[in-house]
């Protein structure tokens, strides 16, 4: 596998309300580990977001956290997490690129 | 006629002080006179409601005043203005295309009328301008647009409706839609539901201008559209017009002469109407009492509503909750509120109920009465939260979303958002409120709301702002930006980055006049903020998520794009796809549609460039680009090759389930000429009946006789019905051969006899299933109607046994249709108790209800209501109530007792079921019962979520087998009464009704688009070749297709010759041989001369059509023809997605067939060395057909063509194509010696063998030649697919060990399929099942996979 930095354990979260702000879903997510990054993308020109969001564990453990908790409810509103299966392209292609 | 209108409202004029004094009596008379002649007055029995609703201004009732303003009419085109419009059509084939892309948008529409009882205005208006922007709409789009624009659009006001459907109206005139009566008879309605003044008079002047005739709809609504103003004059006027033409009057017209009295100020005789009516003959149904309760309501007399509503409940009629909103309405609007609560104490809140009361809840909001409204959406019932979602119950976010469109007040906004949370109906009302005034970017009532919030302590953040400041910012307002920026002050939230970023400063033209701005407001902008502006010319910035500025990013290149469109391809070209996706996500709807000629352009030049996407992100771009309102752009071509590949995935998919061809000939077994001779011999004399004959032949040449020979004799000796004669037959014949099986017909034929006779027939299931014979298609037939001659023996003991062994034995699934012949029996002899005692056996022991229809209408005929009960009980026991309901229904129904046949499809819940009434209607037209299918048409009028055009076709179809027009005219009216949108094919059938009668058609007939004669006839004898597996009719079909000169796909007529020989027809067989030959050698020039006919007549030939024509031609070594094709289909080619290597392989193959192996090599050769890019191009289709045709000569070369390019020119694809198509061919040695010399092996790619079909042996091979193969879990994953497609659970567990052990994961999609694997062969799974379907863990699979590299 390739250096340990490049790990990544990143969640998918969707069915986010709109009320909810990239600071909000950092926060709520920050209580099960350390959160390296949270991306919850904006339609620029509605000015809403677009319902859902990746969110980046410096580690393993709490990625783990946020998955076992169930269900995951922020203001009266469910979300759906799940683990990040689609990582993206760049990031697969080095892999390629080191193991061949 | 309308001249006769004219005199009369001039009479009416002078002579109304004198009129309105005796206007009751006079009017009476009026009735009394017209009724007296009408004859049969219920002859047409479904009446629409003329649903009357709103306010009315008294003073505005008189008569034919000058108040009918103008407009109304001025949009109506006279026939000259009809012809004189310029109609500069395309060709008739772009025009069917057109149409077809617009299918999609009035599906939509009718389906959220058909779910909702209401469209939008924004879906109306898209489809609306969908029609307009590519033109040319047909006569049913353009009356589901008309028909759309009246109380169908609660959430707009009755002025704007008309006014919309005026606009339509011209415009599509001018677009050249031809209208017909059906037309202006859903004007009138959408007049009348809009409450539209107009001159009746002049509305027929139009029709007549237009040369339209009036019908009887025509009369009823503009009685209406009188009655509506109180105008009983002129209603009666229209009246007598209808009289004197003979048109039946019908409740309809009595229900708005209620109105029309009432609205005169005349109630008394408005009550007098009913028993008018019951005098001529027909009952006060409920739309009547609507009108009177309606009449009431406006007058705000609770007494007598109340007192109506009681006389209802006394007759058999019911009235909806439907009807009872109408009354609310009327209430409200007419200013008796007060009175409401009552009324809504008398719902039933049935079926539909929440469309209906949202739909009067959007009216009265939209006429300014929400309060009333929101005491409506209080009886809402309150949705518990359930435990998948969590959420909290969120009741009437349609109501707070059209009050903020609607402009209520903000204190009402908050107001009804309090009560909304005081009575539990909704969680977050105040959030949903903001949303909805953020998504109208409504500044005011959104600041006015986050104040609320805040005072109840609620967050208010930075985002919520964005979707003001967004739209501010594409108008490039400083000065709304600003007033944001205050308000966010106010409510002390402190903008952050991303608000300045991304809204704030992009608004200003530059960052220094930001800057000042923003001082004056006092806002610390923190200077690095600015750098998100600068980010786009400055590339050494310091290092920040990329992601801030990727918009920018993308934003800039596109810039760039813009200035010089040339050579642009990111370095990468792989992620090109990626970049195109964010492009677009990126840029806004506008944007897109204002560049969307240069997006074009850009896309063109990468597709030249050679650039592909991958299918899933084309899916995600498609997906935008449809959002965005641009579905031109996905035509181009880069785009378009994915949608081809999109469109293969699915035919491929759906390929692979064809039923496979029925198995070869026994004849090759016969060797020896005698036998043969002996054969025909012995089926010669069987085929003349000869009994004795054919058993002294076999007597006489006993060592001559083979198995095929005992079948025949078994077989006609079952026909001559001698059981001893066939059992010692085939005995004999097990003597000789054990393992001889009779074919499955021959043994249903011993069963006739043998139970016939009522011997042994145990022992022929037994040893049938030992056989592994399998009863299936038209052998169930056959078993069918032994068990129906045992039935008619009366011998229950024999059928019971025969059913039973026949059902535990497996052979055949016990169908409805098989269980039925033990209820026939008791049904034949009349006894009801007992067919319902083998029902119940029946369904107890097979789950099936054999002939319950059939017992109930026995029973229901016979009044045995105990037994009925019995009967019921039962079933609404195992199948639910909704069956028995529809069961009843339809016995009711079958005996004619429609009262009760009401009654019941009038209970509260009831749905339609399509496939039930579908059952019936099929039932009546099979056995022409007109009555029972009409009146099934009328009392399911009112049925919720019931497809009208749907019954209505139905009853078309009963007319068209009757070949009765003037009904069928009747049933068209019936549906403008209706206001029914007939579907294409309705219309069609019913021009076709009148065609075939000699009628005029009075409406434009859809065009059909005629498909392909070679196709339609192939897929006509395929189709009788699969369903009946009867090769006979299949070969008639043939010889009829020969008959008229037309030829048939080649494989059609392998497939028939191989029926014709199962069946043992060898004549008919080599007949179909010779056809094929004459047909195939001649059709080609035909084929072609066709094609050129075919673009004359601007038909657009289909892609396979041409692909199978080019195709001939290469193997004809047809070169100039393949040339002709071309260029004949190049001006269509954007269109018609054609590959171009269609023609590059087959004029390869062409000159390969004709011996010109160099020229062809020339021309492949130089396909890879003089273009850039080849990924695209295949020949592996070249390579297909000359390992087919075991041309080695040409595969050599070939072959060492495809290592020299490898070597010389690193073009790999043609060598990868040869190796798979090695594979595929199990040539592996070749494989073997292409992987060493061309150094393929780090070429492959998984992308390749995903390509191909799942193939164990291929995969296998290619396993065996590459070991080390990369991507094993990909190949573990086909294998997989592989194992349980052959249904091998073996070999399947096989893999799943060697997976484990060599430490591999296998992904959730090939579990899924081992366990299936498992379960099938009733073995326990071994690991846990993953739960969700198939397609879930396709799709998430694919999901995964979507990065996977294309390079190479």
């Amino acid at each position: 596998m390739s250096a340990p930095g490049k790990k990544v354990f990143e969640l998918f979260v969707s069915k986010i309300p709109w009320t909810l702000g990239t600071k909000e879903v950092k926060e709520y997510f920050g209580q099960f580990g350390h959160v390296r990054k949270c991306l919850l993308p904006f339609d620029k020109g509605t000015g809403f977001h677009k319902g859902f969001c990746w969110i980046g564990y410096t580690t393993e453990e709490g990625l783990h956290n946020a998955l076992h908790k169930d269900p995951h409810v922020v203001e009266g509103s469910k979300l759906q997490v799940q683990q990040n299966m689609m990582p993206f392209t760049w990031r697969r292609m080095d892999k390629e690129a080191e193991e061949s | 006629m309308a001249a006769l209108l004219r005199s009369a409202r001039a009479l009416n004029l002078s002579a109304s002080p004198l009129l309105q004094i005796k206007r009751t009596s006079n009017h009476r008379q009026t009735i009394s006179r017209f009724y007296s002649r009408t004859v049969g007055g219920r002859g047409i029995g479904v009446c629409s409601r003329q649903i009357i609703s709103g306010s009315f201004n008294v003073k505005s009732l008189s008569p034919c005043s000058s108040a009918w303003p103008c407009s109304g009419t001025r949009y109506y085109g006279t026939p000259a203005e009809q012809k004189v419009v310029a109609r500069d059509e395309p060709s008739l084939g772009v025009r069917n295309k057109q149409s077809h892309q617009f299918d999609w948008a009035l599906a939509k529409l009718d389906s959220s009328v058909r779910r909702t009882g209401r469209v939008t205005k924004s879906l109306l208006q898209r489809i609306f301008h969908d029609i307009c922007r590519t033109g040319y709409p047909s006569g049913n789009q353009a009356l589901l647009l008309l028909r759309s624009c009246g109380s169908l659009l609660p959430e707009l006001p009755l002025a704007e409706r008309t006014e919309f459907a005026h606009h339509i109206w011209g415009k599509l005139l001018e677009l050249g839609a031809a209208y017909d009566v059906s037309h202006y008879n859903a004007l009138l309605k959408v007049y009348l539901q809009n409450e539209f003044k107009f001159s009746p008079t002049e509305f027929l002047a139009k029709m007549e201008a237009a040369n339209v005739q009036p019908n009887r709809v025509t009369y009823q609504r503009l009685i209406a559209a009188y009655c509506q103003v109180g105008d009983i004059e002129g209603a009666s006027k229209v009246l007598g017009f209808m009289k004197s033409k003979d048109l039946p009057i019908t409740e309809a017209v009595f229900n708005s002469l209620v109105t029309g009295h009432s609205r005169a100020g005349d109630m008394e005789s408005a009550v007098n109407i009913l028993s008018v009516m019951r005098g001529t003959g027909i009952d006060p149904g409920p739309d009547t009492y609507l009108a009177l309760l309606v009449a009431y309501a406006e007058k705000g007399d609770m007494d007598k509503i109340k007192e109506t509503l009681n006389q209802v409940e006394n007759t058999d009629i019911s009235l909806m909750d439907r009807d009872l909103m109408q009354v609310v309405f009327t209430l409200t609007v007419a200013g008796h509120q007060q009175h409401v609560p009552e009324v809504l104490e008398h719902l039933r809140h049935d079926g539909g109920f929440v469309p209906d009361a949202m739909n009067l809840c959007l009216s009265l909001i939209t006429q300014g009465h929400e309060s009333t409204a929101f005491m409506l959406l209080k009886t809402f019932p309150s949705v518990q939260a359930d435990s998948q979602n969590s959420n909290g119950p969120d009741v009437g976010n349609f109501f707070l979303r059209h009050c903020v469109n609607t402009n209520k007040s903000p204190e009402e906004l908050v107001g009804f958002c309090k009560g909304l949370m005081d009575s539990n109906l909704h969680a977050a009302p105040m959030q949903f409120t903001l949303y909805c005034a953020l998504e109208a970017k409504k500044m005011a009532p959104a600041i006015e709301v986050m104040k609320t919030m805040k005072e109840e302590g609620l967050p208010i953040r930075p985002h919520y702002f964005w979707p003001l400041l967004a739209q501010h910012k594409r108008d490039q307002n400083t000065a709304g930006t600003l007033e944001v920026l205050k308000a966010m002050q106010e409510l002390s939230t402190e903008p952050d980055i991303d608000t300045y970023c991304n809204y704030v400063l992009r608004t200003f033209p530059s960052v220094d006049s930001a800057r000042t701005a923003l001082a004056v407001l006092g806002c610390m902008v923190p200077h690095w903020s600015f750098l998100g502006l600068s980010a786009v010319s400055s590339p050494s910035l310091p290092a920040i998520d990329i992601g801030v500025f990727r918009g920018n990013l993308i934003a800039a290149y596109f810039l760039l794009v813009h200035v010089c469109t040339g050579n642009l391809v990111p370095p990468r070209p792989e992620n090109m796809a990626y970049f195109l996706y964010h492009l677009f996500d990126g840029m806004s709807e506008t944007e897109v549609q204002a560049k969307e000629e240069v997006l074009r352009e850009y896309l063109q030049q990468l597709h030249k460039k050679g650039i592909c996407i991958p299918v899933n992100i084309y899916r995600g771009i498609r997906n935008i680009l449809d959002s965005h309102h641009v579905p031109e752009l996905i035509k181009v071509p880069l785009l378009c090759n994915c949608y081809t590949e999109l469109n293969q995935e699915v035919a491929s998919s759906s390929h692979t389930c064809l039923p496979s061809l029925p198995a070869g000939c026994s004849h090759s077994r016969v060797q020896q000429r005698t036998a043969l001779i002996f054969k025909r011999l012995i089926s010669a004399v069987c085929a003349e009946e000869n009994l004795p004959r054919a058993l002294e032949l076999k007597a006489e040449h006993e060592d001559k006789m083979s198995p095929s020979c005992y079948a025949l004799l078994i077989n006609l000796c079952c026909r001559h019905d001698n059981p001893e004669e066939a059992l010692n037959l085939k005995r004999e014949l097990a003597r000789m051969d054990s393992e001889a099986t009779l074919d499955v017909n021959k043994y249903m034929s011993l069963l006739r006899v043998l139970s016939k006779h009522n011997r042994l027939e145990v022992d022929i299931l037994k040893e049938m299933k030992e056989k592994d014979v399998v009863v299936k298609d038209t052998a169930v037939v056959l078993l069918f109607h032994t068990f129906s001659a045992v039935a008619l023996r009366g011998d229950v003991a024999a059928l019971r046994r025969l059913q039973d062994t026949t059902f535990a034995l497996g052979l055949a699934k016990p169908t409805s249709n098989l269980c039925s012949p033990m209820v026939t029996m008791y049904l034949e002899k009349g006894d009801f108790a007992g067919a319902l005692e083998a029902v119940m056996e029946c369904e107890t022991q097979y789950h099936q209800l054999p002939r319950i229809h059939d017992v109930l209408c026995g029973i229901v005929k016979k009044g045995d209501t105990e037994l009925l009960q019995k009967a019921m009980d039962f079933v609404s026991q195992q199948r639910g109530e909704m069956t028995v309901l529809y069961d009843l229904f339809f016995a009711f129904l079958q005996t004619g007792r429609y009262r009760e046949a009401r009654k019941i499809i009038e209970t509260p819940g009831l749905r339609a079921k399509p496939g039930r009434l579908q059952w019936y209607a099929e039932k009546c037209i099979g056995s022409n019962q007109m009555e029972a299918l009409e009146t099934m048409v009328d009392l399911t009028a009112k049925l919720f979520e019931c497809d009208r055009d749907e019954m209505y076709h139905y009853l078309l179809c009963l007319c068209k087998d009757t070949n009765d027009w003037s009904k069928a005219e009747a049933v068209w009216t019936k549906m403008q009464e209706e206001n029914v949108i007939p579907r294409e094919r309705t219309l069609r059938l019913l021009a076709d009704i009148f065609k075939t009668n000699n009628q005029e058609v009075p409406f434009e007939v859809p065009e059909v688009k005629q498909p392909s004669s070679v196709t339609a006839f192939s897929s006509v004898a395929y189709a009788v070749l699969y369903t009946s597996r009867s090769s006979a009719e299949a070969y008639n079909v043939l010889k009829e297709a020969e008959r008229l000169g037309k030829a048939l796909v080649p494989a059609c007529y392998d497939a028939l010759i191989k029926a014709l020989l199962s069946s043992g027809s060898m004549e008919d067989a080599m007949a179909v041989k010779d056809i094929k030959q004459t047909c195939l050698s001649l059709s080609f020039p035909d084929a072609l001369a066709s094609l050129k006919t075919m673009l004359q007549m601007d038909q657009v030939p289909s892609q396979l059509a041409l692909t199978r024509l080019v195709q001939g031609l290469g193997n004809h070594g047809d070169i100039k023809g393949i040339q002709e094709v071309a260029s004949l289909i190049k001006s269509l080619s954007p269109s018609l997605n054609m590959s171009s290597m269609l023609f590059v392989n087959n004029m390869a193959l062409a000159h390969i067939k004709n011996g010109d192996l160099e020229r062809a090599l020339e021309d492949l050769e130089s396909l890879y060395t003089q273009t850039a890019d080849h990924s695209q191009q295949s020949i592996a289709f070249v390579f297909r057909k000359v390992v087919e045709a075991h041309n080695d000569e040409a595969f050599d070369k070939l072959r060492t063509m495809a290592e020299r390019l490898c070597h010389q020119f690193a073009s790999y694809k043609p060598a990868t194509d040869l190796f798979l198509q090695c594979l595929d061919t199990g040539r592996v040695e070749e494989a073997r010696q292409l992987l060493q010399v061309a150094s393929l092996r780090q070429r492959l790619r998984p992308f390749s063998i995903s390509r191909g079909a799942a193939q164990t042996c291929r995969i296998k091979n290619l396993l065996e030649l590459i070991p080390d193969f990369a991507e094993k879990e990909l190949v573990y994953a086909y294998m997989m697919k592989c194992h349980a497609m052959d249904k091998n659970l073996e070999a399947a567990k096989a893999l799943y060990r060697r997976m484990q052990a060599e430490g591999l994961q296998m992904n959730e999609l090939s579990l899924k399929r081992l366990a299936q694997l498992y379960k099938k062969a009733g073995e326990p799974v071994p690991f846990e099942e993953p739960p969700e379907t198939f397609k879930f863990y396709a799709d998430k699979l694919k999901a995964s996979t979507l990065p996977s590299p294309e390079d190479d």
